[in-house]
């Protein structure tokens, strides 16, 4: 994988929340293609790095490149200078993300929400983003709630719908935070399915998730973090069988002896 | 002393209706008016420019520091002397609007804060500017959160109208007024009007009443 080109890179990446100091120097390169899996204890800084690269969190210092362009400022004669707001959109537009929460739009329908940001930020004909929808809700298995709203679908449906809301803005790689957390145990399966799908599709994959087994079997890299550091990372099979850092192992089985 | 004369009552009917009307006019102006400028002022308050910020500020407490009827005379009375010269029906319209916006944009500020974080967030990672996640996706719902209370406050707006009296406005209670300087029927004339406003507030509450049920009930296919 190390010799794919890049989808993001990251380097030397830090973020306070007033003085807590959450990402302490972050780097880490995601090939195009690739999917990993960022492991690690609660409040270690996995959903702040994740929503650093789509810059719903403005990190304080480090350089972020999506697919080859530095994104969210640049180093101008030394100092830095934050890119306009219109950028900073059209970045977040190429890279999808899934919340824990969905956070589907209640007020539109499942065809409605996905076809909200192609028809008003990348400005496609109405049809066209609603035939792409509707390939898309086929996908993640849809197709039967096309005109349901959020409230009256079930959380794993929610979480596909969201998916696909993701997925039809053709995103360059997609960030998932803890997609099946808020899921009833019965119903993470069906979104698992999804995303492993969505991984043997070729889509470049960053998962934040506490499914150890999603991350054995669909991961190629597996990150672990904890206080705002990358403190291992590897393929699933050293991560998991033979964990380097003391920490690592720790944490492995508190998560695994249950 | 009579109490309800029939013969008073059928022969002032007419001018008290068409005090009503005025009394509706008015108001349907200032919903209009103040449905708009009240969402500018919220969202005035809530912009990134802080001198807009203050003077938002400035705005909704002077407004609410002080009466509706001193401000419904100062914008009649007391305007002109400073060359600003305004017909009365237009003075009630500006002076209620403005007052009306003040609490109006409150109301509108509580809704947009209603909506989670979670929605700007998702709007955001889609590519939406806040601009446009402003209008497609926050105050859509925001709306739909505020409508009960915009209702309560125009259906006080309805009752308020009365305060144009004082600016001379033609609406329901002047008229009677102007009748009952003539023929001293105060009993006959006020009880009409008593039963005008509750004509119409009382089906208007109920109205307010089953918007708040409905909007309760939440975003389904088929609303109950
Ligand atoms: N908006 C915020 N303001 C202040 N502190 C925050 C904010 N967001 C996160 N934090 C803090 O930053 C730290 C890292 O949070 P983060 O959510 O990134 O952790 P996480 O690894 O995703 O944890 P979890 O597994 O519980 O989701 C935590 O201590 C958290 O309390
Ligand atoms: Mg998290």
């Amino acid at each position: 994988m190390t010799d794919a080109p890049s989808m993001i890179e990251i380097e030397g990446l830090h973020k306070h929340f007033g003085s807590l100091h959450v990402l302490r120097g972050i780097d880490l390169r995601v090939a195009k293609g690739e999917v990993i899996c960022i492991i690690g204890p609660s409040g270690s800084g996995k959903s702040t790095l994740l929503r650093c690269i789509n810059h719903l969190e403005v990190a304080e210092a480090g350089r972020i490149r999506i697919d080859g362009q530095t994104v969210y400022r640049d180093e101008v004669n030394g100092s830095m200078r934050s890119h306009s707001n219109r950028a900073i959109s059209a970045v977040r537009a190429q890279v999808g993300m899934v919340f824990q929460q969905f956070n589907l739009f209640p007020h539109l329908t499942v065809i409605g929400n996905i076809i909200e940001a192609p028809v008003h930020v990348l400005r496609r004909p109405k049809d066209e983003a609603r035939r792409r929808a509707l390939e898309l809700l086929a996908q993640v298995g849809l197709s039967d709630k096309v005109d349901a709203y959020p409230e009256e679908l079930s959380g794993g449906q929610q979480q596909r719908a969201a998916i696909a809301r993701a997925l039809a803005m053709d995103p360059k790689a997609m960030l998932f935070d803890e997609a099946t957390s808020a899921l009833d145990p019965e119903l993470v399966a069906e979104v698992l399915t999804v995303m492993r799908d969505l991984a043997s599709r070729g889509m470049t994959m960053v998962v934040v998730t506490h499914e150890m087994n999603f991350a054995r079997q669909v991961a190629a890299r597996v990150i672990f973090m904890d206080h705002g550091q990358i403190v291992e990372e590897g393929e699933p099979r050293a991560i998991f069988g033979a964990p380097r850092e003391p920490r690592t192992r720790e944490f492995l089985r508190t998560v695994l002896d249950r | 002393m009579e109490l309800l004369n029939p013969e008073i009552a059928a022969a002032n009917i007419g001018p008290l209706f068409a005090g009503l009307v005025m009394t509706i006019e008015l108001t349907f102006v200032v919903i209009l008016l103040s449905l708009v400028f009240a969402l500018l002022v919220a969202l005035g308050g809530m912009s990134r420019f802080r001198p807009l910020r203050w003077l938002v500020k400035a705005y909704i407490e002077a407004i609410r520091g002080t009466p509706l009827l001193l401000q419904l005379i100062y914008i009649y009375y007391v305007l002109p002397e400073i060359g600003i010269r305004l017909n009365s029906f237009v003075a009630g319209v500006i002076a209620l609007t403005l007052n009306y916006s003040a609490y109006l944009s409150e109301v509108y500020r509580g809704g947009i804060q209603a909506i989670s974080k979670g929605q700007h967030d998702a709007a955001a990672a889609l590519g939406m500017t806040s601009g446009l996640a402003m209008r497609r996706i926050i105050l859509p719902q925001a709306v739909r959160i505020v409508i009960p209370a915009l209702g309560n406050y125009f259906i006080a707006l309805f009752k308020d109208t009365a305060l144009c009296s004082v600016i001379s406005i033609q609406e329901v209670v002047f008229t009677a007024q102007i009748i009952a300087a003539r023929n001293f029927q105060y009993f006959t004339l006020y009880t009409i009007v008593g039963i005008m406003y509750f004509t119409v507030s009382f089906p208007a509450a109920r109205l307010v009443g089953y918007l708040e049920r409905r909007m309760r009930a939440g975003y389904r296919r088929k609303l109950r």
